[in-house]
């Protein structure tokens, strides 16, 4: 078939999901703005009180806004990290996910950031980062790290976007001026020609192998914010690695969420098929292994060195935070590998469950990272109320953490609207290859 | 059948994490735990002596389960057939310790072979049977005497009893410890035995002392069946001070970063943001070329 018509056939297939809005997508729509505005009555509330409006302390200086922080910064270099195999290694059911994956790494790192301004008292000061910068502290690597690697993660998304808008921009029929016009615009004089084609494959081929490297630098730097302190439970020299294997765990979890999401919702079950879910629900359970592997290095050295200040930590995490030490270890981690070891468990749904409890595991895991090595320091508590000594976070935190994932699904589906979250270009690379493959086989039969 | 097993041993190996034996009631009670009521005497270098009680309960079925006794008054007792003579009282401290010091001069109540019978009594309370224990030393004498002796650095011990007329008897044979100080604890550098009431030894060259050379020799008989434990010692100019410590600061906290971290994130910064400038460059190569084929297109 001409591939031009088959471009064609695939916008005419991929335009209702990107123009049309149904009653549902505008309810989610709404109730996301709303939990959006609720989230910004929260943060001016909060500046106008300052950090007293929230569950943080003298002692416990981070709260959730530095594990959502964690959180979604590790998404994004597991999201990085993920399309860059993905794309480097030509992986062959890459076509059905890359593009879910490339939006989780670029809007993952746009929300992450966000928490961590919540997390400074002093907001007014923030330009002295930049101005005072000392090279020798792992912040300043941290902030080096975070904006170079969101301006790799824009351009990388952006190459893998322009085949697309070529495509949207010569065969979209019916749709808004503006809409043409950004398109035309977006698609910089793409046409698809061998030259073009080829200049941009080896720009997005270097890029891709670029964002491997600069995630596992971005996510040891994330680490060793935490591990070049001497806090108990941070003091690890595996924490780099650690956080590693927790972002990948994270990011396999979310992108099989939002698989399942996009699947359920747009309708595009032959595209992303079962075996795009087995796939990633075995890397999901290798992920795990690995995950339950450090978690236990990590807490069983602390346990058997005995050191005064570590038995302390644990102490904590054993009385105060014992379930959610158990949700957060035991069942974010054996829940999965039981449900993905087994291939009679390997179904759509159960995957999902098993991405949703790692998930949720995983947060909680972060959560018992901070706040425990922060209630128990090595200085004794001078204030000794119990707000002081112990942290639970306020309603201002839960809304601005609810605030930012709300954000990030809705920039999901405004990025959907904009572009089809199956990438047309990769579907007619696929046919392209398949022809010419077709083309040698009969040259060779004759 | 296979998949029904391995469904349970799942189930079985998640209800087994989830017990937590932090929750398991622990049996406080005290008939549970046995009473270990331990009493020694040491005489110090200063020739008091120390009486101290150590009591400890001990759970009978978990031995390393051990509750140290606390606030417990122990009494000790002087004793000499049916006399006891009170010498002191102390209660027992967090760690289950009592006890108290005998001054150099305090007069005791002697045997015919010359023995102090001591006696540590707790009378009991509610929930405590009483408990009480009993020792008996001789009262030993340990001269420790640092001398060179030819340019030799010679540890000299002499070890004796005095009898009620003040003669001197030498002890027959005993094992002693030679020690020098430490910051944390005493090195033993010397294990040999006394026979006919001296010891001496040849002190070793080399032995680190304070930042004056100056360092601390113990002479230590421990839990002998006559004499309990004995300490003597004295300080002398024999150790060796090689080096002042110099701390070492933390580099990180200096003005500016080490060179080889501005070389590192240079290198690091130039090799990302010259990948991004070639991409931004070949962008636009793509935009030219479009160009073209437009314009190509339009004529």
């Amino acid at each position: 078939m001409d591939l031009n018509i088959r471009k064609r056939e695939l916008v005419k297939e991929f335009s209702p999901m990107m123009v049309r809005s149904s009653v549902t997508l505008k309810l989610w729509i709404g109730l996301l703005v709303a939990i959006i505005a609720l989230g910004l009555v929260a943060f001016v509330i909060q500046v106008l009180n300052g950090h007293e409006a929230t569950g943080m302390r003298d002692n416990v200086v981070w709260g959730i806004y530095i594990i959502n922080f964690i959180f979604f910064v590790c998404l994004s270099y597991s999201g990085a990290f993920i399309a860059g195999i993905l794309h480097f290694f030509n992986t062959p059911w890459k076509n059905s996910v890359l593009r879910i994956v490339e939006i989780i790494t670029v809007l993952s790192i746009i929300v992450g950031p966000i928490f961590i301004l919540l997390c400074i008292g002093r907001l007014d000061r923030l330009h002295y980062l930049f101005i005072y910068p000392r090279i020798q502290s792992p912040i300043t690597w941290d902030i080096i790290a975070i904006m170079t690697d969101l301006i790799g993660c824009f351009i990388y998304l952006y190459l893998t976007f322009i085949p697309d808008f070529a495509i949207l921009r010569d065969n979209s029929e019916d749709i808004p001026n503006w809409r043409k016009k950004l398109y035309k615009w977006l698609a910089i004089g793409y046409k698809d020609t061998p030259s073009q084609r080829e200049k941009l494959h080896k720009i997005t081929r270097t890029m891709s192998a670029m964002i491997i490297a600069m995630a596992i630098i971005a996510y040891s730097v994330l680490a060793w914010i935490f591990s070049l302190t001497v806090q108990p439970g941070w003091n690890s020299s595996i924490f780099a690695p650690y956080f590693i294997v927790a972002g990948l765990y994270s990011g396999v979890g979310v992108i099989i969420i939002a698989m399942f999401l996009i699947r359920k919702y747009l309708k595009l079950d032959h595209y992303i098929r079962k075996i795009h879910f087995v796939g990633a629900g075995v890397i999901l359970l290798v992920i795990s292994l690995l995950f339950g592997y450090f978690t236990f290095s990590e807490y069983f050295s602390r346990w058997f060195s005995h050191k005064v200040h570590d038995i302390n930590l644990l102490n904590t995490l054993f009385n105060r935070y014992f379930w959610l030490f158990i949700i957060a270890n035991y069942v974010g981690v054996l829940v999965p590998i039981a449900i993905l070891f087994f291939k009679k468990f390997r179904t759509i749904n159960s995957i999902t469950f098993a991405a949703v409890i790692a998930v949720l595991g995983l947060w909680l895991n972060r959560y018992l990272i901070v706040v425990p090595t922060l209630e128990t320091p090595y200085l004794p508590i001078q204030d000794t109320r119990p707000e002081f000594i112990q942290y639970s976070a306020t309603w201002i935190e839960w809304s601005l953490s609810f605030a930012g994932i709300a954000a990030f699904i809705l920039f999901f589906i405004l990025i959907m609207r904009l572009v089809p979250i199956i990438p047309m270009s990769g579907i007619i690379d696929i046919e392209r290859e398949q022809q010419r493959k077709t083309r040698i086989f009969s040259k060779k039969r004759k | 059948m296979k998949i029904t097993n391995s469904r349970y041993s799942v189930l079985i190996l998640l209800v087994g994490l989830f017990i937590n034996t932090n929750s398991i009631a622990q049996e406080n009670d005290v008939s549970n735990y046995r009473m270990l009521f331990n009493f020694n005497t040491t005489k110090q270098h200063d020739n008091s002596r120390l009486l101290e009680v150590s009591f400890i309960a001990r759970n009978k079925k978990d031995r390393k389960d051990k509750i140290p006794v606390y606030d417990a008054e122990i009494k000790f007792f002087n004793i000499l057939n049916e006399d006891e003579v009170l010498l002191g009282a102390s209660k027992t401290s967090q760690e289950g310790i009592a006890r108290i010091t005998l001054p150099e001069n305090q007069q005791y109540l002697t045997d015919d072979d010359g023995y102090i019978n001591f006696k540590a009594y707790f009378e009991g309370s509610d929930a405590m049977d009483e408990e009480e224990d009993e020792i008996s030393v001789k009262n030993l004498f340990l001269e420790l005497n640092l001398e060179e002796i030819d340019s030799v650095k010679t540890v000299t011990v002499e070890a004796f009893v005095l009898d009620s007329l003040g003669v001197k008897t030498a002890v027959e044979e005993a094992d002693i410890i030679i020690s020098v100080g430490g910051m944390l604890s005493n090195m033993n550098i010397e294990e040999g035995t006394i026979e006919a009431g001296e010891f001496e030894y040849e002190f070793p060259i080399g032995i680190p002392g304070d930042v004056n050379g100056d360092l601390t020799v113990n002479a230590i008989i421990e839990d002998h069946d006559e004499f309990g434990n004995v300490i003597q010692k004295k300080s002398v100019n024999w150790g060796v001070f090689d080096r002042e410590f110099v701390e070492e600061s933390n580099k990180l906290w200096s003005e500016v970063a080490p060179i080889w971290m501005y070389v590192v994130l240079t290198i690091l910064l130039v090799g990302v943001w010259s990948n991004y400038i070639y991409t931004i460059r070949n962008l636009f190569k793509i935009k030219k070329e479009g160009k073209k084929l437009d314009l190509e297109t339009e004529n």
